[in-house]
């Protein structure tokens, strides 16, 4: 495999160079009756699960056939998505916010065949390439971070427990049965790459052991002034530390019990490890939301302090999750969201009727606002 | 056959929703074979080796990367992530793994031309694995070489007019919803703001000079599709001050049981017949409608926009005509304060696309001016406010406070008053005092 | 200021400090030229496209320092 230069020369890096350009400008990707009908759509209807109508002043209509997607995705799977949309969109896609990709058509002849040609393209393995879902009230796509499969500090793989939650969730992903829509996300640590903490239910990566220290390597690999100023909680000190053989060397210390497992750490030093196959697992939390629909934006709050990871296929969570969506589908009122729900009954209810455990790990105790969580009045319930 | 036995991972390969391990195989069964010839600049057996260290981190319950800072293309401090392999012996074809992160376009349009290119130059010179999309919206490419990272900026800025996003210190690629592309309730026109501020911050982009990260993200309507209100530094929600546009036809339609409510949403299950005093006027949170005689009537100066009757009734209802956006400031998710919403600042700005939207650029510029001099090393806009306070915000914009910053006056009397605001001001002559007053 | 005056400051600034640490933030850099950030950040800019500072980024922040000094380099196997 010999190097190809495209031109660029390393001795004048500037030379040519062209920067600052941004990206391409989206009318270049509109579809004909996007063009045309911007700001005159009317209202829009949903056909049937993953399937979409909207209605233009112009009387145009254009149909969106809303299909899931693994946000991890390989070429030739983007080039099949370029085929099926040259076949029935005249090249036209587009993205959603949670990777979900959507076929656009305006032509109404040829939405059945889309759809039907959509639900016969399976992987060798025998999963959908492109199960058409993800509307109305219910599970659409789960929005999610890289895992194992690209990041330095996860505490548990992103793809994998997706893959394995959205197998549990997949006819609430075909279906519109549920009070209102459900919003799952997973981060793969707390530093939350994928913001989760607005979630009807987020799943989280979370380690559980402070780093250890490589005293060996820890000053030829790293600036310790730069390891001490990456940690949030202070918790981290130089420290010289006398090997076996009687030599001194530079290193740090870290006081364990203000460590907030984080990783940052080892983000600026690799000598200071902290993953860890017992350590490292999950923190379910449920009942965010964004919209501003009825009831204000909500942070998501912690149901269980802790499941193992579990691989490959996490049961115990996905366990908890379809619990937790259960009891809601059968107890919630219609349009109310997790959160909301959870609030009606009393969080009291929502432990006793998802049959979660709580234990003092679900006390808040974490900085000021910890204060505000905890009941301050004498109405509860037995 | 594949170069690693992927036991655990093969069980991710059953079950409906689309598999990422059949993908990643089928990958990599396509490089083995290459049957266009393509003069693979990074190892042909990538995408088994990132099989083999996904397996083995299935089986040993870690990670197996680390982190690199330095990488990136010239002159950028940001949009490239280094990544490396911690066992590069047993898996070289993926020794080193970086990132790129592409500009997406505003609003997630494609063309299968583009993406067809986009491919094609991926397979060239990376994994030809991606993310559509990353969590701040844009395209991932994952996985190449160093030598490679100059090539493929060089091939996207000259062949594909493309940039780069951005990562760090920067602001971060903005991202936005369909808006008024494709849906009824988008205030403003989220892409074309998107897209314009994306092109007059490219500097701001690309070369950290920033505490920490910025985000702007775009929202439509208060439905909040992008999540802005909860992720992004600066908030732009689409809103309207008028009143929300009523056809009774459609109301009685919906009534009637000849529209279906919900634009078909809630199709899924037998919730009985649609009951308007119920499901509209009852769950409305500011109780500002009333349905009477077979008309709908809403108080709009009581109304607070929440959207729940126009999602219940997208035919009859519609937002008012005189539109703008809320900017609201200071979201993050995680550390070190914990999460924060975002809090609102400008109640209503007008969203000018024939200015250039001046009247934004100015809230944007001061609030970066006093974020850039006053927040610590890694402090988001969101910390700062806490620490300085939202009156010190307000007063960085030169905006009038007004009730509807706050969701409840504060509940302490502890004002720190400023001496210009004390009649006489604080320098008093304390034997004058004492004439009135014996020691 | 001109550009040559704030380049030595810089170098300098960065140098007396290079035997503990490599890695600077940007807001290091205008304290050192007790400049504002905008000011400050066009001759820093200067500096990297002249190839004397590069960047350092954790993916979350981003720290600049005298290309080539310190120990990041042979830790990521890019020397």
């Amino acid at each position: 495999m010999a190097f190809i230069s495209t031109g660029y020369d390393p001795k004048q890096p500037m030379k040519d160079r062209i920067t600052d350009i941004g990206p391409r400008h989206f009318e270049e990707f509109y579809p004909p009756v996007v063009k045309k009908n911007k700001g005159k759509w009317l209202y829009h209807e949903i056909l049937k699960p993953g399937v979409l109508v909207h209605v233009s002043e112009t009387g145009d209509e254009l149909y969106t056939v809303r299909v899931g997607g693994a946000r991890l995705m390989s070429v030739t799977h983007i080039r099949e998505i370029c085929e099926i949309a040259d076949k029935y969109c005249d090249g036209h896609l587009r993205f959603t916010t949670r990777n979900n990709i959507e076929f656009l058509v305006s032509d109404k002849s040829r939405l059945e065949p889309l759809i039907e040609d959509l639900n016969t393209r399976k992987f060798d393995g025998g999963s959908f390439k492109f199960p058409v879902g993800g509307t109305g009230a219910g599970v659409t796509n789960i929005v999610h971070t890289q895992g194992w499969v690209h990041c330095h500090t996860p505490a548990t793989d992103a793809s994998g427990p997706v893959k394995a939650a959205m197998d549990v969730l997949f006819d609430d992903f075909q279906n519109m049965r549920l009070p209102a829509h459900v919003r799952v996300s997973l981060a793969c640590c707390l530093n939350m790459c994928g913001a989760v903490h607005c979630s009807d239910i987020a799943i989280l990566g979370y380690h559980r052991k402070p780093p250890m220290v490589d005293n060996e390597y820890l000053d030829k690999m790293c600036e310790i002034p730069l390891a001490i100023a990456a940690c949030p909680t202070s918790a981290i000190k130089p420290k010289k530390v006398t090997m076996e053989d009687g030599t001194e060397v530079k290193s740090v210390e870290v006081n364990r019990e203000r460590c907030m497992f984080c990783g940052n750490c080892y983000t600026m030093c690799p000598s200071l490890p902290l993953a860890d196959k017992e350590g490292d697992g999950i923190v379910i939390m449920v009942g965010g939301k964004v919209s501003n629909r009825i009831s204000s934006p909500k942070f998501s709050k912690v149901a269980v302090a802790f499941i193992p990871n579990e691989a490959p296929r996490w049961p115990t969570m996905t366990d908890v999750i379809k619990k937790i969506l259960e009891v809601y589908a059968a107890d919630a009122r219609k349009y109310e969201r997790l959160g909301e729900w959870a609030e009606r009954i009393g969080w009291e209810r929502f432990f006793e009727k998802c049959d979660l455990e709580f234990s003092h790990h679900l006390i808040d105790d974490f900085r000021d606002p910890a204060y505000y969580t905890w009941r301050q009045t004498s109405n509860f319930k037995f | 056959m594949a170069k690693h036995d992927t036991p655990l991972l093969d069980q991710l390969e059953s079950g409906p929703w689309p598999s990422f391990v059949s993908d990643l195989k089928q990958e990599a069964e396509v490089r083995a074979k290459n049957e266009k010839n393509v003069e693979y600049q990074i190892p042909q057996d990538v995408v088994e080796d990132l099989l083999g260290v996904l397996e083995l981190s299935f089986k040993d319950g870690t990670t197996h990367w680390k982190h690199g800072g330095i990488v990136g293309v010239f002159g950028y401090g940001g949009g490239v992530i280094g990544r490396y392999c911690d066992q590069p012996q047993q898996f070289p074809g993926v020794a080193h793994f970086h990132t790129m992160r592409v500009n997406q376009p505003a609003g997630k349009f494609y063309t299968s031309d583009y993406l067809r290119k986009l491919c094609d130059l991926w397979e060239f010179r990376g994994s030809g694995l991606t993310n559509m999309h990353g969590s701040t919206g844009d395209i991932v490419l994952l996985g190449t070489t160093t030598p490679q990272l100059e090539e493929i900026f060089y091939e996207l800025t000259h062949d594909f007019n493309q940039d780069l996003g951005g990562s760090g210190s920067n602001l971060r690629t903005p991202s936005d919803c369909v808006g008024q592309a494709r849906c009824e309730y988008a205030c403003y026109d989220t892409q074309d703001l998107c897209h314009h501020l994306t092109n007059e911050y490219q500097d701001e982009l690309h070369r950290p000079a920033f505490p920490y990260k910025f985000k702007f993200k775009f929202d439509g309507c208060p439905n909040c599709c992008v999540a802005s209100i909860a992720r992004s530094d600066l908030s732009f929600i689409g809103t309207w001050k008028d009143d929300i546009r009523i056809d009774q036809d459609a109301v009685k339609g919906y009534v009637d049981g000849n529209l279906k409510p919900n634009g078909g949403a809630h199709a899924g299950r037998d919730w009985g017949p649609f009951d308007i005093v119920k499901e509209v006027v009852g769950l409305c949170p500011t109780e500002c409608m009333r349905y009477e005689n077979g008309k709908l009537e809403i108080n709009n100066r009581e109304c607070t926009r929440c959207m729940h009757c126009i999602n219940v009734m997208p035919r009859a209802l519609r937002p008012g005509k005189v539109k703008g956006c809320s900017l609201l400031a200071g979201a993050k998710a995680p550390i070190v304060d914990g999460a924060q919403m975002a809090s609102l600042i400008v109640p209503f700005i007008e969203v000018n696309k024939e200015d250039g939207y001046q009247a934004i650029k100015d809230v944007i510029e001061k609030i970066w001016d006093w974020w850039m001099e006053e927040g610590k090393n890694r402090e988001r806009l969101g910390e700062l406010m806490k620490r300085q306070g939202l009156q010190k915000l307000i007063e960085v914009l030169e905006i009038d406070p007004v009730p509807q910053h706050v969701q409840e006056p504060r509940h302490n009397p502890y004002i720190f008053w400023k001496e210009e605001e004390v009649t006489g001001g604080w320098d008093r002559d304390v034997n004058e005092f004492r004439k009135h007053h014996q020691r | 200021m001109e550009y040559e005056e704030a380049k030595q400051l810089i170098i300098d600034g960065l140098t007396k400090k290079s035997k503990s640490k490599s890695k600077f933030y940007f807001s290091d850099l205008a304290k050192i030229l007790d400049m504002k950030p905008r000011a400050a950040k066009k001759f820093v800019n200067q500096m990297v496209t002249e190839e004397i500072l590069e960047f350092w980024s954790s993916g979350s922040t981003s720290m600049y320092g005298l290309k080539g000094m310190g120990k990041q380099a042979a830790a990521e196997h890019e020397d």
